[in-house]
């Protein structure tokens, strides 16, 4: 049982620290280097090893400094960044564009992306098929590794998946940190229902048409990876969209608010996300012996998942992607990382040692590929 | 009832961490286990269908897919047809289509890879216009579309 303030005085220990990272040294070694170092490619070797090293630093301090979300931003928005920087370079070096051709599409070779799966369900239990040309098995981001990582991690994540897997989630992410004073602070709470309506339209379109809708005309996310070559007025007003999109919502209003506004405000996938925080064990609990409604985690959440009355009545919504945003700003240590049907305000460290090893553990494998390819990309362009 | 919901809780927690371990190693088993599920495979709006007919040549292989009109509970009234040439084509080729397979041609399709100019004479009524016709890693492709 803990009390309120013991708990981050044992993150304070240096050795208790190194301790609890020791497994995840020893098993993100093995998931990342398969067991077997390979020393003879020298840019792999050294991209491995900053990858593993910088990895394993963030989670040993994450443990000995009691904050959770800067160390997990700092992974978190490398991982949107190199999957973009990946994905662009090796678009670039097939193609030398970023736009995929109609021949891409008629030989199923776009990489399928977790976007994709609110809209494929109907379809798929209709007409027993996928309405993406991707490739089923095999190649880079096969549809079903990605339909199985999508499924685990939202099944043990919830809504953590937009915090801890989601490789666009890194780019709302790093954009609502670089501007520390919101110059936009009132925004309606409706607006974070928006999602719900996204996600409404896309499965009903797509369901109609057996077209991805949210990827043919929406994704703000094709700004940063690909979209469809622009040979008529149809793809001009898509690519027109994207960038807009992108321009807006990924990146302006994040700026101007400090919030993750395409993540809140748009994204179909967290929608049904918000829907799976209900299965996972993990979640954010508040003390209400301790809170003083002070509100300092209202304002920082980033997914408008905290309001004044949930804090009154010691909830958190189902919009919450356990970031840990609320947890590292409450001095008094009254909203923490929880577990379901443990009380609130105990056993506060083993909860959170216990989620942080699962969602580390899955962004650290799931993005140490995409960060170790973009690493030897740059050790390449400049050695 | 409380003691029970911190051990359900502690439980489902400690299993989600072994379902977290397991997934990276398994996930070649997992992913296959999933490929072979029966909805896994690609509409054939994307696909192009399956392939009805394949006619060899002496350098090439031409194939006409089974015409496409898949929606979500019926059939559409609109669809198309695939059209693959595969292996070393010529510069300039022009092929008479059956895609029916009631031994009555329905289409001649005309391409010029070279201006990237592809013409089509309609010898069925059901015939639409050319939607696709591109080169391809394999070859090339055309689709036309028809009306059921």
């Amino acid at each position: 049982m803990d009390n309120t303030t013991a708990p981050y005085k044992m993150n304070k220990a240096f050795g208790k620290s190194l301790l609890y990272t020791m497994p995840m040294f020893l098993i993100t070694f093995i998931f990342i280097t398969g067991g077997k170092p390979d020393f003879s490619n020298v840019p792999t070797a050294i991209a491995m090893l900053i990858t593993f090293l910088g990895v394993n630093i963030l989670f040993f301090m994450m443990h000995y400094t009691g904050k959770t979300d800067r160390f997990r931003a700092i992974l978190f928005i490398a991982f949107a960044l190199s999957l973009s920087f990946t994905l662009i370079s090796n678009i670039m070096e097939m193609r030398n564009s970023m736009s995929f051709s109609q021949a891409d599409i008629l030989e199923c070779k776009i990489p399928f992306c977790h976007l994709v799966i609110p809209m494929m369900i109907i379809p798929a239990a209709f007409t027993r098929s996928i309405i993406f040309p991707g490739s089923i098995i095999g190649g880079f981001a096969d549809i079903a590794s990605m339909v199985v990582l999508w499924l685990v991690a939202s099944l043990v994540l919830g809504r953590g998946f937009c915090s801890w897997g989601c490789f666009y989630g890194g780019w709302d992410d790093g954009f609502s940190r670089l501007h520390t004073r919101p110059s936009i602070r009132k925004i309606s709470e409706l607006w974070k229902w928006m999602p719900f309506a996204v996600l409404f339209m896309v499965v009903l379109t797509a369901a109609l048409t057996l077209v991805p809708t949210y990827c043919d005309w929406i994704c703000p996310f094709k700004a940063v990876t690909e979209f469809e070559q622009v040979t008529g007025v149809e793809s001009a007003i898509k690519a027109g969209v994207f960038i807009s999109l992108f321009g807006g919502l990924v990146v302006a209003l994040p700026l101007m608010t400090g919030k993750r506004t395409q993540c809140s405000f748009l994204c179909p996938l967290g929608a049904l996300n918000s829907v799976s925080n209900k299965v996972t064990p993990f979640t954010i609990k508040i003390d209400k012996l301790t809170c003083t409604e002070c509100l300092k985690c209202v304002n920082v959440c980033p997914m408008f998942a905290l309001t004044q009355e949930g804090i009154k009545s010691g909830k958190v919504s189902i919009f919450c992607s356990k970031c840990g945003k609320c947890v590292d700003a409450c001095s008094r240590k009254a909203i923490h990382f929880g577990i379901k049907g443990i009380p609130s305000g105990t056993m506060k460290n083993f909860s959170r040692n216990l989620f942080l090893f699962v969602s580390f553990l899955f962004i650290a494998v799931f993005s140490s590929g995409t960060i170790i390819n973009s690493l030897q990309n740059i050790l390449k362009l400049i050695f | 009832m409380k003691r029970i919901k911190i051990i359900a809780g502690i439980t489902w927690a400690f299993m989600c961490l072994i379902i977290i371990i397991v997934l990276f190693p398994g996930l070649n088993y997992f992913s296959n286990s999933a490929s072979r599920l029966s909805f896994m495979k690609i509409n054939p709006n994307y696909s192009g269908g399956e392939i009805a007919r394949e006619y060899l040549t002496e350098n090439c292989t031409l194939m006409v897919h089974k015409p496409v009109f898949d929606g979500l509970l019926k059939e559409r009234k609109n669809g198309f047809v695939q059209v693959d040439w595969r292996g070393t084509i010529p510069d300039r080729f022009t092929d008479t289509i059956d895609y029916n397979l009631d031994n009555s041609p329905d289409f001649i399709i005309r391409v010029d890879r070279t201006s990237s100019q592809t013409d089509l004479n309609s010898l069925n009524s059901k015939i639409k216009d050319v939607s696709i016709s591109t080169p391809t890693s394999y070859g090339w492709a055309a689709r036309i579309n028809i009306e059921r």
